[in-house]
C-alpha cells in the first residue's frame, strides 16, 4: 500500500495506489435541509440509465430517510459495526480507515450485500425517532422527533475503495474531471467492488455479467451540463461543479467557497478514508451526536454558519444559485442583491435575486369590483 | 456419470449392521488373499498423461475416458495476490487428458454438493480452468496466471454458460423468477420486436453486451479462451476456438475442455497445465479460488 494524504480526515493515510488526483474533481453539494424526498432524481437516473434487463433493482441515485432508511439494507451501520471505534481528534480522524482496516489477504475491509438486502428500497421511510436509535417512535405535538432525508449517488472518491478492489484494474477514475468509471469491456463481475464500495453504489448486473455504478453523467459534464439528478431535482437541494484541494480553494468556485472557506458541506463518512466528493449541509434539526458519526467533526462551526446564512449576504447568494441553472456554474461572484454564475470560460450563465421579489395585491380589486381570491 | 473417479469429500459411513459387517469381513479375507497373489497396485501417475487418439471426445461421458490414466492434482487456496482466498475449499481435482496432436482434451472431476449456476447479486457460480504455456520454454511463466513475458493460454468454463448451452433461457425471469417487471423502454409498443432500432435501444442500456466485454462466451458457448500475463491481466483471446460441457451429479461437477494445443507446444511432447476450481457457494470468484501448481503434462509423444 501507498501513503496519501486525504485532507477529510487531516492526515496521511495507506490506500493502494499512490495519490494520484484528476486535473479536475467532479463534486456536489447537497443541501439536506431542502429534500423532500420526492425521488424525482432518483426517477430521473432510473430513465435515463437503468432502465434495462439486470438493472431493474439498482438505484444508481437514491433517497432514503435516516436514520432507518437503507439502500441496500444497513448499508452504513453494518460498516460502522465492524469498523468499531472511529475517533477524532479535533480534526484529525485518529481511528481506522477502510483500507487500513482491511485483514490479512483483503484490500479492502467491506462487506458484501446479499440478495435480500436489495428488496426493501423504502425501508424506514419517513419513520421517526426520539432520542434513542434502538428503537423508533412516532410523532407528537409539538414536534419534537427527527427523521431527515439522504439523497445519495456514487461519491466520485479522491480514494475510490471500488478501484482499490478490482483485481482486474477494470475500474478508473478520469484524470479530466475524476469522475470514476467501470469499463464494462474489462469488467468480469466478481462483485469485488460491490464488496469494498462502504457506500454500496457499485451494483452487480446478472444480465451482462458485470458490475455497474453512476457515472455522473458524464456526456453531460463533458458539455459544460449538471447531471440528470440535479437539474431535474424540484427541491433546488443540489448544486454541481468541481472542488480544489484545500490550499489551491478559490473563493469564486461555488464548491470551493461551500467546502473549504465557509466548511458549511462536509463528506459523508469521512472517516471511512475515501475522501467522497459529494458534499453535505446536514440537517439543522437532528442531534449532534448521530451528525458528528454521519459527517465528522466539522458538524457544529457548519450548522452555525448555515443558521446565519439569512444575515450572511454571500452564503445567502450563494445558496440561491442551488438549482438556479442546467449549466455547471464554474464561478460565481455577488453584486449587490443579485448573484451571478459564470461557465469555466467566464460566460454568463445565471443571474438571480438574493430575495425573491414580493408583490402585494390588495385584497379588493377596485377596478374590477370584486375581492381576489387569496390563491398562494 | 459411470466410471468417474470423482475424489471423495466425505469418509464412508460406519454404521454398519451386524450381519454386514461378518460379511464385509469376510469378503476383506478373500480380497486380502487374492491381492497376496496378484501383481502390486500400479503407482499414482505422476504427471498428466494425454495418450494419444484419433478422435477427442466432445462429453464427459464418452468411453475414450475409460482408458485414460487419472491424475489427482491437490488445489490450494489462491494466496499469492490480493484479494485471496482465505479459507480452502475444493481439496483436489481428478484430471485426465487425451491429445491428437492438435487439440488437447480435459477432463476435470470434482467434488461439489451444491449446484451453483445462478448469477446474482452476492451470488456466485461452480467454474474452472485449465491454463497452458503459450510457448514451449525451459523457463516456465509463473503457475498463477503466467507473468510479463511469459503468457498462458487459459481455457474457463462457467455452470451459468452451461445451463443457458443447456437451454435454461438467458432471461431475467430465469435467473429471478419473482421478479415483477411493468416495462422495459425497449419493448414500448412503438417499436417493433427484433428491430434494428429496438435492439440497438435494448443495448443502450447493456453497454457491456454492446461493447462484446469480457464478462460473457461467445454465443453457444461454455467455455472462454483467455489470455494473460500475470495476475489481474487476463484478456479474452481474438477468437473462442476451446470446447467444453460439464455436467453434475449429487456429488459433484464433471467437465471436458477441449483446447487448440497453444502454437507454442504444437509438436511438443511434454509441457505444464495448471487447474483452477471456483466453489460459488463459497464465494468463490476471480482470485479467490483454489489452484493447483504447474503439473507435467505428457503430450502422447507429440505431433
Amino acid at each position: 500500500m501507498a501513503r496519501v494524504r486525504n485532507w477529510q480526515i487531516d492526515r496521511e493515510m495507506s490506500y493502494w495506489y499512490p495519490e494520484n488526483r484528476p486535473r479536475k474533481q467532479f463534486s456536489a453539494i447537497f443541501d439536506t435541509n431542502k429534500c423532500i424526498a420526492c425521488q424525482t432524481c432518483t426517477l430521473a437516473c432510473k430513465t435515463t440509465w437503468t432502465s434495462g434487463k439486470g438493472q431493474e433493482y439498482m438505484l444508481w441515485n437514491n433517497v432514503e430517510t435516516k436514520p432507518y432508511g437503507f439502500y441496500p439494507l444497513g448499508w452504513d451501520v453494518k460498516l460502522l459495526g465492524k469498523l468499531g471505534g472511529q475517533q477524532w481528534k479535533g480534526a484529525r480522524y485518529e481511528g481506522r480507515t477502510i483500507f487500513e482496516a482491511a485483514e490479512g489477504g483483503e484490500r479492502v475491509h467491506g462487506w458484501r450485500p446479499e440478495e435480500i438486502d436489495y428488496a426493501y428500497p423504502n425501508v424506514g421511510e419517513d419513520d421517526c425517532t426520539g432520542a434513542k436509535l434502538e428503537r423508533g417512535d412516532f410523532l407528537t405535538l409539538p414536534h419534537n422527533r427527527w427523521f431527515f432525508y439522504l439523497a445519495r449517488i456514487c461519491n466520485h472518491c479522491t480514494y475510490p475503495a471500488c478501484l482499490a478492489s478490482c483485481p482486474r484494474g477494470s475500474i478508473y477514475k478520469r484524470p479530466e474531471d475524476g469522475i470514476v468509471l467501470i469499463d464494462q469491456s474489462r469488467c468480469r463481475g466478481y462483485q469485488e467492488c460491490v464488496k469494498a464500495c462502504p457506500y454500496k453504489k457499485t451494483f452487480f448486473n446478472p444480465m451482462t455479467g458485470t458490475s455497474e455504478k453512476c457515472i455522473a453523467c458524464f456526456p453531460k459534464i463533458e458539455i459544460g451540463e449538471a447531471n440528470q439528478c440535479f437539474v431535474n431535482c424540484i427541491g433546488k437541494i443540489r448544486h454541481a461543479g468541481f472542488v480544489s484541494k484545500p490550499e489551491e480553494a478559490r473563493e469564486d468556485n461555488p464548491l470551493d467557497y461551500l467546502v473549504h472557506v465557509r466548511k458549511v458541506a462536509l463528506p459523508l463518512y469521512p472517516q471511512f478514508g475515501l475522501e467522497p466528493n459529494i458534499y453535505y449541509i446536514p440537517p439543522i434539526h437532528v442531534p449532534r451526536p448521530f451528525l458528528l458519526q454521519m459527517f465528522g467533526p466539522g458538524v457544529d462551526h457548519a450548522l452555525e454558519t448555515y443558521r446565519g446564512a439569512a444575515d450572511d449576504p454571500e452564503l445567502t447568494a450563494l445558496l440561491s444559485l442551488f438549482g438556479s441553472t442546467q449549466f455547471i456554474v464554474h464561478r460565481w461572484k455577488r453584486e449587490n442583491d443579485t448573484v451571478l454564475g459564470f461557465d469555466e470560460k467566464g460566460a454568463e450563465l445565471v443571474r438571480v435575486p438574493l430575495r425573491e421579489p414580493v408583490h402585494i395585491r390588495e385584497a379588493w380589486d377596485s377596478a374590477r369590483s370584486i375581492a381576489r381570491v387569496n390563491i398562494p | 456419470m459411470k466410471n468417474t473417479s470423482r475424489p471423495s469429500k466425505n469418509p464412508p459411513k460406519k454404521s454398519l449392521k451386524n450381519s454386514t459387517v461378518q460379511i464385509s469381513c469376510a469378503l476383506l479375507i478373500a480380497v486380502v488373499a487374492v491381492a497376496g497373489c496378484a501383481k502390486p497396485a500400479a503407482a499414482p501417475p505422476v504427471e498428466v498423461d494425454a495418450g494419444r487418439v484419433s478422435t477427442l471426445p466432445a462429453g464427459p461421458a464418452d468411453a475414450a475416458w475409460n482408458a485414460a490414466p487419472v491424475y489427482a492434482a491437490a488445489l490450494l487456496p489462491q494466496d499469492m495476490v490480493e484479494p485471496r482466498l482465505l479459507e480452502p475449499s475444493t481439496a483436489s481435482v481428478n484430471v485426465q487428458a487425451l491429445t491428437d496432436g492438435i487439440s488437447v482434451a480435459f477432463r476435470l472431476t470434482w467434488a461439489d454438493d451444491t449446484k451453483d449456476d445462478l448469477p446474482g447479486a452476492g451470488r456466485f457460480v461452480d467454474a474452472c480452468a485449465v491454463q497452458l504455456p503459450a510457448a514451449a520454454s525451459a523457463n516456465v511463466p509463473a503457475p498463477q496466471m503466467g507473468e510479463a513475458g511469459g503468457t498462458v493460454e487459459i481455457s474457463y468454463w462457467s455452470a451459468a454458460w452451461q445451463a443457458i448451452v443447456d437451454g435454461r433461457p438467458d432471461t431475467l425471469a430465469a435467473i429471478e423468477p419473482r421478479a415483477a417487471v411493468d416495462h422495459y423502454p425497449f419493448e414500448a409498443a412503438s417499436l417493433a420486436e427484433g428491430s434494428k432500432e429496438q435492439k440497438d435501444m435494448a443495448l443502450r442500456y447493456a453497454p457491456a453486451r454492446a461493447l462484446s466485454g469480457a464478462a460473457r462466451p461467445a454465443a453457444g458457448k461454455s467455455v472462454q479462451d483467455l489470455r494473460a500475463e500475470g495476475p489481474g491481466t487476463i484478456t479474452p483471446a481474438t477468437e473462442t476456438k476451446s470446447a467444453g460441457k460439464g455436467v453434475r451429479d449429487a456429488s459433484g461437477w464433471q467437465v471436458v475442455i477441449v483446447k487448440p494445443l497453444p502454437d507454442g507446444l504444437r509438436g511438443k511432447t511434454r509441457s505444464q497445465v495448471a487447474l483452477a476450481i471456483w466453489n460459488g457457494s463459497h464465494k468463490e470468484v476471480g482470485p479467490r479460488k483454489m489452484r493447483s501448481v504447474w503439473i507435467p503434462l505428457a503430450l502422447g509423444g507429440g505431433a
